[in-house]
Parts: C-alpha cells; structure tokens; sequence
C-alpha cells in the first residue's frame, strides 16, 4: 500500500483533488449563508461532505432554494 | 385639472367569467381615487390591467389622451404582495427599478437612496431583501414603485397586510405624495378609503356600480338624522309627541330624519330645550362609509 | 437596448451569488481532468486492487488521444448536459411563479431584452464552463497520451460550442414556456432523447442539430463531410434563433400569468 501512495504521481493527481475540496467548500459556505434549503440543513452538509463530487452538485441543484 | 388616465368601457373575460366588466372612469391629474369592493369584485384584475400586465378583452385604456402609449413608462406599481429577489439589497433592488424606468445611471443610485430614506429604510438600505419582514417589504414596494417619479401611482390594497402602526405610517407617506403624483389604490379597508380620496369607485361582481366623490356619494346613500338620547322612554315618547317632525323612537332615543337640510339644529335644540325633558345627549349622524359601502353593494 | 445591460448586470449578480458562476465551471474542469486521468491509471488502478486476471489485463485497449478527449466530451453530453438543463431550468419561470418577476414586467422593458439577459449570461457560463473543461482536458491529454494538434482541438471545441449553444436556449426557451417542472423534462427529451434516438434512427439524415456534436468529435481523427457539417450548423443556428424568438414571445406572455 505503501508503495502504491508513492507511486501516485501526486503533482498530476492534485488539481482534481483542490477542485473537489473548493466545491465542498463552496457549497458549505452557500449553505451557512442561504436562508432556507429544501430538507433541513445538516443534512446536507453531509452529503456535501460525504458523497464524493456529487454531493456539491446536487446540493446546487435541488437542496438550494432559489428565491 | 385635466384628465391623466381613461379607462373605456374597460373589460376581461376569463372564459366567460367576466372579471372587469365594461368600466368606464377618469382619473384626474393629482387626485387620489380609491377602488374599493368586497374580495374577488375585480380591483386587482384592474389593477393589472392599468399597469400593463394584463391586456384588457375589450375597452381600452388612454393616457394623455394616447391609446397606445406604453402605460408602463409612467407609471408606479405596488402589487398587494410584493416579492423582491432575496440575493438583492434594497439599494440595488430599488436602483435596479429606477434604471429599468430609464433613470441616470447615477441619478438612479441618488434617488434610491434619498427613496429608501423617505419610506423609512434608511438602515437598511444595504440589507438583502431576503431578511425583510412584511411591513420592511411593504415599503421597498413603495420606493420601487415612486423612486422614477411616477404619474401615476397604482397600489393594490397598500395597507391591509399592516399592523395599526405601520398602517399609519405608509398612509401618512402616502398622502405626503399626493402632492405630486395621481393615485389610484384599492382596499377594502373603507376608513383607510376615507382618509384619502378625491374619487370612489366602488367595484362590485366586476362592474363599476357606483362613483364619484366622497361628498357625491355621501349625498346619494347617506341618510342624516338626529339622534337624541333621553333620560327614560317616558320623555323620548313626551317628545315624539310634542314635536312638529316625525321622530321615531327606540326605547329611549328618538331619530328625526333631516330631510332637504330640516329641521335645522339649532331649531331642534331650541325645542329641546324649551321641552325641559332629562336629554342625555343630542347629535347630528351621518353614515360611515361602511355603511354607505353596504347600500351599494346590497342594492347592485 | 439600456434596459438589456441593466437587466445583464442583474442576472449576472444572481449568478454569482449563488455560485452557479463557480461551481458549473468546477464540475465541467472536474470532468476534463477525471477522463485523462482515470484513463491513463484505470489499469494500475485495477492492478492494486487486485482480483484481475493476469489475462483481463489484455483486455485494456491503448487509448488515442483523440479518444480521450471524445471521452470527455461523451461525460458532458450527459452530466454535463443534465448540470446545465437541472441548473438553469428555472432561470425565467421561477420569476413567473414567485412573483418576483412582476416588479420587471411593470416597467417599460422589452421582452427581448429580458430573455436575451438572460440568454447571455447562461450562454457565458455554459460556454466557458466547456471552454475551461476541454481546454484541461486537451492539456491533460497531451501530457499523457500525446498532443492533439491546436487547430483540431480548436475545430472540436468550436463545433461543440454550437451545440452547447442550442442546448442553452433550449432549456430557456422551455423555462419561459413552462413550468420549472415541465422546462426540465422536455429540455432532457429535446437534448439527451432525441440526440438517441437521432444516433439510432439518424443513418437515413446526415442533417441535424443532434449531430453536430458527432461532426464535432470528427474533427479530431479527420474532418467531417463538409457539404453535411456546415448544413448541420447552420439548421442549427437556424433553430438557436427560432427558439430565442419563441422564448421571448412565451416570455411576454409571462406578464399576464405572473403572480400579482
């Protein structure tokens, strides 16, 4: 296992790396700051944290509540 | 005083539901009019229709004298629940308004400004509307509504979603703008009509069933009479008696209609007190406008 | 054509506060590095899980560079495809329905102004969202695959433009006619329904919208049949502008359905 991490090229791997982390970041901080979400929010901040590149995108799309 | 606005023979028809059915009045430059009738008479669906939202099915609607002016570059709107996009402050919404109404870029942000101020968010100015309560709303609807100096002001039932307080304060705006610009407001709130109004139209099952000034319509409906309270039934009946007119007693109060201005009081008051009978109290009543709203609104 | 800029200014603010200005770009960025990567490691990938069979490991093809790319372009027509339908379908009949947009269709502005704000700002974001993705991908591909020449990429890149220009004005066009609900379900059948059964039935027409995301690809690896390519593009360009009109007449219609 341990050389497998070595292995890993991690300047190539980073950058999908840093884009993930700045939608959960993004999508945290719309979250503290929208007013209301479909559903309660701690629930969402799980799945934002959770579900791996998806679970941002679908917080944009159906837990935000546009007004 | 010459004429703003003319609705003629004014009409919408849903499917063969008639919502406004053939109105026909004129609002005069710098007058104040008030459009009242029970719910579902057809106020907003007027409404809409003067401010260019709704096409009117029959009639029209002229301004200056033109037809087919596009009606919207002069006027305001404030609709009866105004929704504002959350993401905006009130100075950007209100600014947003007044460029969208042709304004200077920066005489759009000056005069949002001094308009927030006015209606009484002055701190809020640089709040998302978002956080707004009902009465903050209220107001950002009247800023969006006069910020470009409307001719013509239309407000949907302004007050009625106010507490007492707030109520006074957005009417004593209001009258403050009479000054300037021509009003046309619906409510079903008939003190609120009586405050400030040059012209009442009344709306009832769509149609326009009676108009006019407030006076006009007093003179129509209104019914005047005496009402003396006496000490006991004995003197009211003593009086009923004694009296050249006809009095009408109730229990212990007699009613003497005044018809074509007589009697006058002072020749009741003489009587009266010439009778040297126990009177608790003697007045002149006129109908409120409730009760005048009532009669016409039965006798349609 | 004031009330256009001032009306611009307003959507563009919507979108950036609600982050649809970042975070639609990430997800197509995201894609365009996922594909080059995933396809350059998938075997290593598999190979330290364990479980393969020393012969499966045959079974994995050597990807052209083209290929790659093709493969990116094949997540965007449909995540990326279901990000721009899900992400802008109520971007005209929400205003309809909350009654926001009461406030704008009482003032003297003109409907072509307003769903062309509209029009525009989406079409930014969406165009440069697939810029921004292929662009990282095409780099990403070179690096690992071998390098695509810049005028084919830019060909591709070009020719997808367009589609993805028609995809955004089909999803306004349909939220200025319908409800939210109903804009969404028929932008996902006029964009992924029909672009299938156009790649099932589509042998009898070389003329169609729904292929020019093909003629696209075909850039990469030759060059598509140029009588068949440019028709395609202008039939689609034709429809772009057939839709902003109808868009812009249903967004008229919206004043008398707002909330009031």
């Amino acid at each position: 296992m341990e050389a497998l991490l070595n292995d890993i090229p991690w300047g190539i791997i980073a950058p999908i790396l840093i884009i993930q982390l700045i939608l959960v970041v993004v999508a945290l901080i719309d979250l503290v700051r929208v007013l209301h979400t479909n559903g309660p929010k701690w629930v969402w901040a799980i799945v934002i944290v959770l579900v791996n590149i998806m679970g941002p995108i679908v917080y944009f799309i159906f837990g935000r509540k546009n007004e | 005083m010459s004429a703003l606005l003319e609705a003629n023979q004014l009409t919408k028809i849903y499917g063969k539901e008639y919502a406004v059915n053939q109105l026909n009045f004129v609002l005069e430059e710098g007058t104040a009019t008030a459009l009242i009738g029970p719910n579902g008479a057809g106020k907003t669906t007027t409404l809409s229709m003067l401010a260019g939202l709704l096409k009117p099915t029959q009639g029209s609607i002229s301004l200056n004298g033109e037809q087919r002016a596009d009606v919207r570059e002069s006027i305001g709107f404030l609709p009866q629940y105004p929704q504002f996009f959350s993401w905006l402050t009130a100075l950007e919404f209100t600014e947003m308004a007044a460029k969208l109404s042709g304004m200077e870029t920066r005489s759009a942000k000056l005069e949002a400004q001094k308009t927030l101020e006015f209606v009484g968010l002055g701190e809020a100015l640089r709040k998302k509307t978002g956080t707004f309560s009902g009465g903050m709303k209220q107001r950002l609807g009247l800023a969006q509504a006069i910020v470009h100096r409307p001719k013509l002001l239309l407000l949907d039932e302004p007050v009625s979603a106010l507490d007492p307080v707030g109520r006074r304060e957005i009417m004593n705006l209001l009258k403050s703008l009479q000054q300037n610009m021509t009003i046309l407001y619906s409510t079903h709130i008939l003190n609120d009509a009586e405050e400030m109004t040059d012209q009442l139209l009344f709306l009832r099952k769509g149609r326009l069933v009676e108009k006019g000034s407030i006076g006009d319509v007093r003179a129509k409906y209104d019914h005047p009479r005496y009402r003396v309270e006496f000490g006991s039934a004995e003197d009211a009946k003593t009086f009923s008696l004694a009296a050249p007119w006809h009095v009408a007693v109730e229990g212990t109060i007699g009613f003497i209609d005044i018809i074509q201005d007589m009697p006058v009081m002072s020749d009741m008051l003489k009587l009266l007190g010439e009778s040297g009978l126990d009177i608790r109290k003697a007045e002149r009543q006129t109908a409120s406008l409730e009760e005048i709203f009532m009669k016409v609104a039965g006798q349609a | 054509m004031r009330d256009l800029i001032v009306l611009f200014q307003k959507e563009w603010r919507e979108n950036t506060r609600n982050f649809k200005i970042l975070w639609i770009p990430l997800v197509f960025i995201f894609f365009g590095l996922s594909e080059p990567l995933t396809s350059y490691y998938l075997p290593q990938i598999l190979n330290a899980v364990g479980n393969i069979p020393e012969e499966a490991m045959f079974a994995f093809p050597e990807f052209t560079p083209s290929q790659v790319l093709m493969a990116t372009m094949g997540q965007y027509q449909f995540i990326g495809m279901l990000v721009l339908i899900l992400g802008f379908m109520g971007t005209i009949s929400r205003e309809r329905k909350n009654g926001t947009g009461t406030l704008l269709y009482v003032r003297p502005i003109s409907y072509v102004s307003y769903f062309l704000s509209k029009w525009k700002v989406v079409g930014i974001i969406a165009l440069a969202s697939v810029w921004l993705g292929l662009l990282t991908s095409w780099y990403y591909t070179g690096q690992l695959f071998g390098s695509i020449p810049a005028t084919d990429f830019l060909a591709f890149a070009g020719t997808y433009s367009v589609w993805i220009l028609f995809v955004v004005t089909i999803v306004l066009a349909m939220s200025a006619w319908l409800p939210t609900g109903g804009a969404a379900s028929l932008s996902l059948v006029l964009v992924l329904f029909v672009q299938i059964v156009d790649s099932l039935l589509g042998t009898y027409w070389t003329i169609s919208p729904w292929k020019v995301s093909t003629y696209a690809t075909q850039w990469l690896t030759g060059s598509p049949d140029t009588s068949d390519f440019w028709w395609s593009i202008g039939v689609t360009i034709l429809a772009i502008v057939a839709l902003v009109v109808f868009g812009v007449s249903m967004s008229k219609r919206n004043a008398s359905k707002t909330k009031v």
